[in-house]
């Protein structure tokens, strides 16, 4: 054998070695960057689901802003509605309570 | 072996090797896109859910300080009912109170021998009332100042009718000369102890107490009274 056909012949594999390891390793780095580029995609949505979800959150405070408003206003109008219903009941029956305490105050039982 | 075997030998081996590699390179590939997409389904799917708690949690509290402050608005709206209520029926005592110096008035009054006598006739009542009660043969007797011949003039008749009534001998009765009953209300001492009219009597020891001020007998009779006033006020409504 040819010693320096022998070695060309060895330093041809080591080379393609080489380059093989270096596909390997090329493919390998693709997938980190993919890996990555899922986790940077998963961010993008995820941001985009909680505005989506904030805007609905600030649609239902509006919302409930003017429910409760509503529902405030609605009891201040029934107690004010109450408190004159009272009055003019009490309007009715005052003096005719008034007698009614003065007479028993009066009538003394001996 | 000759040249070419050898050279056609080394040729495929280097050929196996790039095959080799790009097949493992395609598997690397293959998988990191599977993996790609299981990872970032997972992701996602995780990252909403946890957000989708986030805003649940977020909504409950926002129904729960809803409901919180509806019930802080209802309870104060209760109390407003009842303050009310409570305001209107002490304005009836007030005024009530107020028609008790119409009552004993007769300072005022001296020449309507009508009134005159009404509040004079009311004393003595008041007083026999009160021996009924104490069943004591000797009394003490207090009364405003304004009040005292009034009260003189009436006492030998309520001792007389208390003895008729009870069938006893006519009792003792010792008006007290030093110590009086307050005045009746006035601008001046809106703020003091006041008393519109009617007697205080005790038992010579003093133990046994029966006041009857028109005052007392007001707040005797408003407790009494009360369940039946608030029900023509307030029907059968609890607030």
């Amino acid at each position: 054998m040819d010693p320096f056909k022998g070695q060309g012949g060895i330093q041809m594999l080591l080379i393609a070695e080489q380059e093989a390891q270096h596909i390997v390793s090329n493919a390998r780095n693709l997938r980190t960057q993919r890996l990555k580029q899922a986790k940077d995609e998963v961010e993008r949505e995820a941001a985009q689901y909680r505005s989506h979800m904030e805007d609905e959150y600030q649609k239902l405070i509006s919302e409930n802003t003017g429910s409760s408003g509503s529902n405030v206003k609605r009891l201040e109008e029934e107690t004010d509605a109450k408190i004159k219903n009272l009055k003019k009941s009490t309007s009715k029956i005052s003096s005719e309570v008034v007698d009614m305490l003065l007479k028993y105050v009066t009538n003394i039982k001996t | 072996m000759n040249d070419a075997d050898v050279s056609k030998q080394i040729q495929q081996m280097v050929q196996f090797i790039r095959q080799e590699a790009e097949e493992k390179a395609n598997e690397i590939s293959v998988s990191a896109e599977e993996e790609f997409n299981i990872e970032k389904l997972q992701l996602v799917e995780a990252d909403k859910k946890k957000i989708r708690q986030e805003y649940e949690r977020k909504e409950r509290q926002v129904e729960i300080r809803k409901k919180i402050e509806y019930s802080m608005q209802l309870n104060a709206s209760r109390i407003k009912v009842l303050q009310a209520q409570d305001d209107v029926i002490s304005s009836m005592k007030e005024a009530a109170s107020k028609e008790l110096l119409n009552v004993s008035h007769h300072r005022h009054l001296n020449l309507l021998s009508h009134h005159h006598h009404e509040y004079r006739n009311l004393l003595k009542d008041l007083i026999v009332q009160c021996l009924l009660r104490l069943k004591e043969p000797s009394v003490l007797l207090r009364c405003r100042k304004d009040d005292l011949h009034l009260v003189e003039h009436v006492l030998d008749s309520s001792a007389q009718e208390y003895a008729e009534k009870a069938n006893v001998d006519p009792p003792e009765i010792i008006v007290d000369n030093q110590v009086y009953l307050p005045p009746g209300p006035s601008h001046h001492n809106s703020h003091d102890l006041y008393c519109s009219g009617g007697v205080v009597l005790a038992s010579r020891d003093g133990k046994i107490v029966c006041e009857n001020t028109l005052d007392a007998r007001l707040d005797v009779v408003f407790r009494k009274k009360l369940p039946e006033i608030r029900k023509q006020l307030f029907g059968q409504v609890v607030v």
